[in-house]
């Protein structure tokens, strides 16, 4: 039964940054996607406010990266429509940054890790003298401030995926889509990461959609949790996390509210994977 | 690493030692008629007069000018049209068929079309040289393109980048591998091309040194004829593979 749901409510993580009766930032409505007979996304409705964090989880191959692929304008719904701030999402856009799952593809690897997130700061127009302060900045942050010089092929699998969030960072956009982001991580950078990314998410009051496969994440990361379901994809449940922020790795984790939750994923999504 | 190179380096000269050997050999076993086929010490002599006389020297920087202007023409003509027809899909889809179709007809077929537009001129061995070196680095450009990770495409709309900053940014740099090949090719063909031109249009240069040596069976200037043009095809390819290895270094970390 999908499930839309209207949320009225004010992120924790947006305070003040609109009133309760805003329009969202996007909205989703009815949307399908079809590639020839085989419908990959039944039927999708969904309103994100702005400076909300939304986690998708949901089996493989139940259409995650689609959905993500039609926020960023880089694939057509069949049917429904896409919104972001009541406008049509009709392409790319600059305002929307999306961290691509394939990392290794989305690298130009003839740039160096500074010249990767330079051309997000050249594609809008960041004058010359002020690029190397924003790009230093930017991979410090990211754990990446000993490797500016590097090229991809230099980096491991983890390094170059935060160098996909860096160059998103740099974009400065109102949305960010992360795909699988810390998929290639330990689980201390990823934590890491995590409490980086909830910050950043924080103090530029960006609205975030998150896909991942790890329950704990999402919990730790989201407002809202979206479960999907195949074949086709569309919203079983979606689940609202009322935990307390700013977050913290061993606090959050230990309440309550949070081994309740995970309980209670863990349930939802049992059934998906046999 | 080092070690290796300078094996290559050392079995490269062995073997053009060896090389030498056998065609002293097979002069000195007077097999062929030296009147036809001169000795590497003849050649040797007419090589040493012809650069200290002056007159071989010339006619070399002749040759080369006349090479690397066609080639310079052909690359920028190549490149640009290449890059044009190759950021548009449907660009790509409608053009490229027809010019793979004409891309085998051979340049000297052009000669004449030249001839018939700009006589025997300067200019038309020039065009000629332009055109047949026009092909590989027009070709590579737009399959370059072709074969641009599809991924980088989509960074690009998401970044919001121009058209051009596409071309440049993203295009060029993704087809250099590829292009930068079709350079070392194309100048091989600017070589033939200035020779083959000379010699028809009769304009000065090695070209027609060549055929007016072996016009007057002096065999000796004509070998030394054709060594330096080896070597000039030689030092340009190992110019251009340096260049090759400076720009790809990211290529190089790749493997
Ligand atoms: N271009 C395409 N053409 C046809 N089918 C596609 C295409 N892209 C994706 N699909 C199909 O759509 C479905 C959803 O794919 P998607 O990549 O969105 O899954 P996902 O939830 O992101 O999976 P994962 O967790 O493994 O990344 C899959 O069954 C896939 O085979
Ligand atoms: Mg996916």
């Amino acid at each position: 039964m999908p499930v839309t749901q209207l949320s009225t409510r004010l992120p924790h993580g947006a305070a003040g940054s609109a009133p309760a009766a805003s329009q969202p930032r996007i909205r989703i409505r009815d949307v399908t996607l079809s590639y020839g007979p085989l419908q990959i996304i039944g039927g999708v409705s969904l309103d994100i406010v702005p400076g909300e964090t939304i986690c998708i989880i949901g089996p493989s191959g139940c259409g995650k990266t689609t959905l993500l692929r039609m926020l960023a304008g880089l694939a057509q719904p069949t049917s429904g429509s896409v919104e972001l701030d009541g406008a049509v999402i009709g392409g790319p856009n600059r305002s929307v940054a999306i961290v691509f799952q394939d990392y290794g593809k989305a690298l130009l690897p003839w740039r160096t890790a500074a010249g990767n997130v330079s051309l997000a700061l050249e594609a809008r127009a960041c004058p010359r003298a002020e690029r190397p302060a924003i790009i230093r900045e930017l991979l410090e942050k990211i754990g990446l401030g000993r490797h500016t010089e590097k090229y991809p092929a230099e980096m491991s699998g983890g390094m170059q995926q935060r160098l996909q969030i860096a160059r998103c960072l740099a974009q400065e956009p109102k949305v960010l889509l992360m795909d699988e982001p810390f998929g290639a991580l330990d689980a201390m950078t990823r934590q890491a990461l995590q409490d980086e990314v909830l910050g950043l998410v924080a103090t530029t009051g960006a609205t975030m959609v998150f896909v991942t496969h790890d329950l704990e994440e999402a919990i730790y990361l989201g407002d809202r949790i979206v479960c999907l379901q195949p074949n086709p994809g569309r919203v079983g449940r979606i689940v609202d996390v009322r935990l307390a922020r700013p977050r913290d790795q061993l606090l959050t984790r230990e309440d309550p509210e949070f081994l309740r939750l995970r309980r209670e994923l863990y349930d939802l999504i049992k059934d998906d994977h046999q | 690493m080092k070690n290796f190179s300078l094996r290559k380096l050392l079995l490269g000269c062995a073997t053009l030692v060896l090389f030498i050997l056998v065609w002293k050999l097979v002069t000195d076993a007077k097999l062929i008629s030296p009147i036809f086929f001169p000795g590497p010490e003849r050649t040797y002599a007419a090589l040493e007069k012809g650069l200290s006389g002056g007159a071989l020297l010339t006619q070399t920087l002749e040759t080369v000018q006349r090479m690397l202007l066609g080639w310079l023409l052909a690359s920028f003509v190549g490149v640009f049209l290449g890059s044009l027809v190759g950021i548009s899909k449907r660009a790509r889809a409608f053009i490229a068929p027809t010019l793979e179709l004409l891309r085998p007809l051979p340049a000297s077929a052009m000669i004449p079309i030249a001839i018939a537009f700009l006589g025997f001129s300067d200019n038309m061995v020039l065009v000629v040289i332009a055109f047949g070196a026009l092909w590989p680095m027009l070709l590579a450009t737009i399959h370059g393109f072709a074969a641009m990770e599809p991924r980088l495409y989509e960074v690009s709309a998401v970044l919001g980048l121009s058209r051009g900053q596409v071309i440049w940014k993203l295009a060029l740099p993704s087809a250099m591998p590829m292009i930068l090949a079709s350079l070392r090719l194309g100048l091989t063909i600017s070589l033939i091309l200035a020779v083959v031109g000379e010699m028809l249009a009769s304009r000065a240069g090695l070209g027609q040194s060549i055929l007016a040596a072996s016009r007057s069976f002096r065999s000796a200037d004509l070998f030394a004829g054709i060594v330096i043009l080896g070597a000039v095809g030689l030092v340009g390819s190992r110019l251009l593979s340096f260049g090759e290895r400076r720009l790809l270094r990211w290529q190089a970390v790749n493997r």
